[in-house]
């Protein structure tokens, strides 16, 4: 009984941190532009790994292994933050405007995918007035 | 002609004397009369248990200046005032410090800031360079005291039941990791761990805590880090249901906006728990971090409202400051939050 509820405990987190990793591998491709995408980037490591490591506990049972992914796990959770922090800055610092909700309205909807491309690699001279603008 | 408006901010430093001979040295060089402010800001409201200690510190500094001001002045016209900055409004950041001081400028003409170069306000380390940034965008002129200070590493060495608390706590924090890696009830173990937190101790004690440590606050703040965890989680699960749904709508109803916050928690530890907490939920993304101003970028709007009304800077605050300051309005009542146009990133 308790053997057959573990069972099905370790498939149900499984199949969520699948389902949360999958959205945000969806979410990378369809969000428009970089800030955006470094949202559902987030998903993977925070619910996709979490419960996926909370499966893998569960799955190893009482023993020192399972200490390990707990600790994975909180490492995951410092660093990921950070990463992501680390991207948005640079990005920002290259002068890369985010696509918002003003900007998005003006050609009808947000421009999913296709226009995003250009956007990030685009505006490489941007970046010379990013820093007299950030003191002000 | 008209005399020297100075203000001098204090803090219980080694150079703080040479700080206040300078103002004087400095001040009388052009003028005849001078009119020095002493100042002491207090990092905390006194509403605090520890409060009216950190007043009467103050007031003692402030007297100890005025002793060393009549001695430098001798018998040239310099006046002195001296008050608390601070005791009733929580100063946390530079920018806080600088505000302060423009409004005390303000109102009694000051035209020149003194600063001492070590000036180290409260418990927090040094923010000279942030203050003088701040001041800067305030449009507040400044000095850089000109003192000769002490070779560093004597400051680095605290004193001594801080020192030994330092090492006490790192040693037990890497005993007790190399444990969980290892096995504790292996003697092998236990030796080889005692060795290693021993070296991990003696070798990385001083420049492991920014802020010191206190025997009874901080294993508390530990334990109400224990507590801030799960609600975490549960604002991240939270959020990734929000924002799974918003990506998997064909329709999808993002609608991105760049904001900025004011945040009210302290540099370091706090500021940075915090900005990585509104990273880790996703919805939010902490782009840029200018010490208590972060600029985050929201993903849809019921992650902004929530961004907006502070729940996570009030769980931070009460991990790092406890339930009594927990209690302030929220970034959107304060006037603290706004939405930013993408372009002032």
């Amino acid at each position: 009984m308790i053997e057959a509820a573990r069972f099905w405990a370790i498939v149900v987190l499984v199949v969520a941190g699948l389902f949360f990793t999958f959205v945000s591998a969806v979410g990378v491709i369809r969000l428009p532009d970089i800030y955006a995408r470094a949202h559902t980037a987030s998903q993977t490591d925070t619910l996709g790994a979490g419960l996926a490591l909370a499966a893998v506990a569960l799955a190893l049972g009482w023993q020192q292994a399972s200490v390990y992914t707990v600790l994975l796990l909180f490492f995951v959770f410092i660093t990921n933050p950070t990463a992501a922090h680390a991207i948005a800055r640079s990005a920002a610092e290259t002068g890369i405007e985010p696509v918002t909700a003003d900007s998005a309205t003006d050609d009808g909807s947000p421009d999913s995918g296709t226009g995003a491309p250009d956007r990030n690699s685009s505006e490489p001279d941007a970046g010379s007035d990013v820093d007299g603008g950030e003191t002000a | 002609m008209a005399g020297n408006r100075v203000l001098v901010p204090l803090s219980d430093t080694v150079t703080v004397r040479q700080t206040v001979s300078y103002a004087v040295r400095s001040g009388l060089e052009d003028a005849d009369s001078l009119e020095v402010h002493l100042v002491v800001a207090l990092p905390h409201d006194t509403e605090v248990p520890e409060g009216d200690e950190q007043r009467e510190e103050a007031n003692q500094l402030l007297a100890r200046a005025r002793r060393w001001l009549a001695e430098d002045a001798g018998d040239a016209d310099v006046t002195v005032e001296s008050a608390v900055l601070g005791d009733d409004e929580y100063l946390f950041g530079p920018r806080d410090y600088a505000d302060a001081f423009e409004e005390y400028a303000d109102e009694h003409g000051v035209d020149l800031v003194v600063i001492d170069p070590e000036y180290k306000p409260g418990v927090t380390s040094s923010i000279l360079q942030p203050l003088e940034r701040e001041l800067d965008a305030a449009g507040l002129s400044y000095d850089e005291a000109a003192v000769e200070r002490p070779a560093r590493h004597e400051r680095l060495v605290g004193e001594g039941t801080e020192r030994f608390d330092r090492y006490f706590a790192l040693f037990w924090i890497s005993f007790g990791f190399y444990l969980v890696l290892g096995d504790p009830t292996y003697w092998f173990d236990l030796v080889t761990g005692v060795a290693v937190a021993g070296i991990v101790s003696a070798s990385l004690a001083n420049v492991t805590f920014s802020f010191p440590l206190d025997r009874i606050e901080s294993p508390i703040r530990t334990v109400r880090f224990a507590f801030y965890v799960p609600y975490l989680i549960w604002e991240i699960v939270k959020a990734n249901v929000a924002i799974s749904v918003v990506i998997l709508r064909p329709s999808m109803p993002i609608a991105p906006t760049i904001t900025r916050v004011n945040t009210r928690v302290r540099s370091g530890l706090p500021l940075l728990a915090l900005a990585n907490s509104i990273t880790l939920t996703p919805g939010t993304l902490t782009v840029r971090a200018n010490d208590q101003r972060l600029i985050v970028h929201t993903l849809i709007p019921s992650a902004r409202e929530d961004l907006f009304d502070g729940s996570l800077e009030r769980a931070v605050r009460f991990v790092f400051n406890g339930r009594e300051s927990a209690r302030i309005p929220s970034p959107r009542e304060r006037g603290d939050a706004e939405i930013i146009g993408g372009d002032e990133l």
